[in-house]
């Protein structure tokens, strides 16, 4: 019986076959006796949450237009098909051809989250690979990239290489030079080092890691012979409007996250809001042209037939012609009766124009993130947003028909009060009371918000990422505050996220190669699926920290010296030490920076040949 | 008008539901030049529709899917069209411009066929049982619909029975929204007769039936436009 015979034998035992189905419209065939590299693109999550990945689509578009190398797609199976697998000694294999992951020759995994990592091993362990890249002598090359690549020393034992920064160019540079070595037949380790000049990639068996009594780094370095650098600079794409993007996506069959067409209308941010890790690694803005963006649209409506269009960025409001744009794409696909929907929008940026077109087709839900409860916090995390701001654009939204908004904030910032905390609820009140303030002919029925609040977890490459993570007791405290007070506002729900898993989150976004050994042991200890509430178990995690004598603590709520050596400091994400450390020392002052548009603000990115205008 | 076609629902896309195969079909209207008729109000979707819903797991080559449209267009384009918007694995390999009192495909649905293709040590008690079967008046089984589970005669519903050869069966059976028999039910039922139980199977729907202006059965697809 062939593996696609075995695989079709489980599709009935399984809750949700069509994830692991294949051959959905839009995905490419090929013959594979006529590609040179065959690439394995791994999403460790499931298919639907995956499938709606842009950085995926991109690279999957990229890698194809090749006619010497075929992307295939590869999810991780869900608990169900899992045991499935390995009952049967089904191995992982890719969804369009069905072939084993271990015949691949590059396996390039997609590192979104860190609570996906115990699935990357899960992974490898199901492709019948050893998991750690030392002891495997033959088969596809790991190599990981995405945001989390930017501190990849927890992973770093299990990866073959790591690229940071863009993928559009840097990925046909390692695949290029794949060729090469393939075809030179010198020994597996030669491709690291023929790899390890290229601009992005970080081969971390090339560097030797040593500690201090106290356990911190005393210092990351290359190793003699491998011709390493000692500092690994990001890969970026200057010219985003000449840069590959998608003409043709994959139509999945079933539903998932995102079913619709995605454009990126810029990558980066300008803000600089101190939190947020995309804001600082993504840098600097780049925009589409409006042209660009149009052409993009129209074929993509023709090739996937979605009805739908997001414009997706950091802050899509920033985009500097964005009325334009909005217009236009209203004016071309009305007739098809295509929607344009506009996620995270900033509460700053003028919305009423953009509004008014976008509900022409269809409505969308209204979503703002004021982050923080009070205008100090607010100002300690650059949000550089007033409640006034906050205040005219939801009265904009309820006198436009709007009638229900999500508010996002974080527990757990630094410098946080519980009075801080309670202003979430003052503002929430505040927005209650604009709606109300409308008279009942002139706003919409169904009023109802949402105030989310999520724990604030430290990052790399930010200037909180001195910061420890607010303990337990302090969030849990809070959380039941806001709680309580907000079960007085009718019409108001309050959602917040568990502490346990932001706590592992951190441990994993600020650790370092000990953090490997954890991961290991949890994945041993059946660890899956951690960013699902109903498969993470904080138990087995904290089983795994004490069986490997890791202080969870030492990672998540350390406080760190400002001249500590973190565990990414040989990696550089654009934005420069310097200018994190006078961040970090006006967040505590709570002074603001403004928008670099505004005037250069001196991040570091001016080292960048022709990052900045 | 209207434009019917007949597509393969086979291979490894026979795990895609019914309710996915509709949603992807809406998609892939859109994705043709045809004149798609719209329904009105919030979420306008095709006026598209299905003879009958597939089973998971079970394969066709019959597959009818009809489409209303706003005005006529030739069937060799339409086919194109409907081609270029499906992916290789689902082919589509007819297509009738009807008008639009053409009787609609589920209400003309009588019987269908099958083929049965098995698998097991056993098999040979499951052609042997056949004969026995077809001579039986009334032949009891549990039909599970959504209400719950009812006890059906089905042997009046079975119109023909028989082995192709050792290994696949040929089977007519009822297919209406009052006198449905599925084949799988059929087959459970001979297998738990004839003691046969670790017997496999799969099913191909080969036919959709309707019945003509002279009573006789003939596949939808042929039907008379009047």
């Amino acid at each position: 019986m062939t593996l696609s015979d075995q695989i079709d034998r489980l599709m009935m035992k399984v809750k949700k076959p069509v994830h692991y189905v294949g051959g959905e419209f839009g995905s490419v065939m090929k013959d594979p006796a006529a590609v040179d590299v065959r690439y394995a693109f791994l999403f460790p999550d499931t298919y639907d949450v995956g499938m709606s990945h842009l950085g995926m689509k991109i690279l999957y578009h990229t890698i194809n237009k090749r006619d010497d190398a075929w992307c295939e797609r590869v999810f991780s199976p869900w608990v169900d098909m899992e045991q499935q697998m390995r009952e049967n000694g089904i191995p992982l294999f890719s969804l369009e051809s069905r072939t084993p992951v271990r015949e691949f020759d590059i396996l390039g995994i997609t590192l979104q989250y860190e609570m996906s990592y115990s699935n990357i091993l899960s992974a490898l362990d199901l492709s019948g690979m050893p998991l750690r890249a030392s002891d495997r002598k033959e088969g596809p090359f790991v190599v990981c990239g995405g945001p989390c690549a930017y501190n990849p020393e927890p992973l770093a034992p299990f990866v073959d290489f790591f690229v940071l920064g863009d993928g559009e160019v840097s990925t046909h540079e390692y695949i290029d030079v794949y060729k090469e070595w393939k075809a030179s037949g010198r020994p597996r380790e030669d491709y690291l080092k023929m790899i390890s000049g290229i601009q992005g990639v970080y081969v971390p068996s090339f560097y030797d890691v040593t500690y201090n009594d106290d356990h911190t780094i005393r210092d990351v370095a290359p190793k003699p012979g491998t011709n390493a650098p000692s500092l690994v600079m990001k890969a970026l794409v200057n010219d985003l409007t000449a840069a590959d993007y998608p003409e043709q996506l994959i139509v999945p069959y079933g539903e998932i996250v995102h079913n619709r067409i995605m454009l990126e209308i810029f990558r980066g941010c300008t803000r600089g809001c101190r939190f947020c890790q995309a804001g600082m690694i993504y840098r600097p803005v780049r925009e589409r042209s409006m042209d660009k963006l149009l052409e993009l649209a129209q074929r993509l409506v023709d090739a996937t037939g979605y009805d739908e269009i997001s414009l997706m960025s950091l802050s899509s409001g920033d985009y500097s012609c964005l009325p334009d744009l909005a217009k236009e794409m209203v004016r071309r696909f009305y007739e098809k009766r295509v929607s344009i929907s506009l996620p995270s929008q900033r509460i700053d940026t003028f919305l009423t124009e953009t509004l008014k077109e976008t509900q022409k087709v269809k409505k969308t839900g209204l979503t703002l993130a004021p982050e923080a409860g009070t205008q100090r916090l607010r100002d300690v995390i650059n949000k550089g947003v007033t409640e006034s701001d906050l205040l005219r654009s939801v009265r904009d939204a309820f006198e436009q028909g709007w009638s229900a908004v999500k508010l996002y904030f974080m527990l757990g910032l630094p410098t946080e009060t519980d009075e801080d905390a309670l202003g979430i609820v003052d503002l929430a009140a505040k927005v209650r009371d604009v709606y109300f303030s409308i008279p009942k002919s002139q706003r919409a029925p169904g009023f109802r918000i949402t105030v989310s609040a999520s724990v604030f977890v430290p990052k790399p490459f930010t200037p909180f990422q001195w910061c420890g993570q607010c303990s337990h007791e302090v969030i849990e405290r809070r959380q039941q505050m806001i709680k309580r007070e907000i079960s007085r506002l009718k019409g108001v729900d309050f959602k917040y996220h568990a502490m346990d898993l932001s706590y592992l989150e951190a441990c994993f976004a600020l650790g370092d190669r000990r953090m490997a050994d954890v991961l290991e042991r949890a994945f041993r200890l059946g660890c899956r699926f951690d960013g699902w509430n109903d498969q993470f178990n904080y138990n087995a995690w904290m089983q795994a920290f004490a069986d490997t004598g890791v202080d969870p603590d030492f990672y998540a709520t350390r406080n760190k010296r400002r001249d500590e050596r973190l565990p990414w400091d040989h990696l550089d994400a654009g934005v420069s030490k310097d200018f994190l450390l006078r961040e970090w020392d006006k967040a505590q002052r709570a002074e603001l920076t403004h928008d670099c548009r505004k005037g250069c603000v001196g991040c570091g990115l001016k080292r960048y040949e022709g990052a900045c205008r | 008008m209207r434009a019917i076609f007949e597509f393969s629902k086979s291979g490894r896309l026979r795990f895609i539901s019914h309710l996915d195969l509709q949603r992807f079909m809406m998609r892939a209207v859109r994705r043709t030049d045809l004149p798609v008729s719209y329904s009105q109000g919030f979420n306008p979707h095709p006026h598209m529709s299905f003879a009958s819903a597939l089973a998971m797991g079970w394969s066709s080559d019959v597959e009818l899917m009809d489409i209303r449209l706003t005005e006529d267009v030739v069937p060799e384009h339409a086919l194109q069209q409907m081609q270029s918007a499906l992916p290789a694995e689902m082919p589509v390999h007819r297509c009738r411009i009807v008008s639009d009192r053409f009787p609609a495909l589920m209400a003309s649905l009588v019987m269908a066929d099958y083929r049965v293709e098995l698998s097991g040590t056993y098999i040979s008690k499951v052609i042997d049982f056949i004969p026995s079967y077809l001579s039986l008046d009334t032949v009891m089984a549990v039909r599970k619909t959504k209400s719950g589970e009812k006890d059906v005669n089905i042997r009046p519903l079975t119109i023909a029975l028989s082995a192709v050869d050792q290994r696949q069966l040929y089977m007519r059976l009822m297919l209406t929204p009052d006198e449905t028999l599925k084949p799988d039910l059929l087959m459970d039922t001979i297998i738990r007769q004839c003691d046969a139980m670790e017997t496999e199977y799969s099913i191909f729907r080969t036919a959709l039936l309707g019945r003509d202006a002279e009573g006789n059965i003939v596949p939808l697809m042929e039907l008379s436009d009047e």
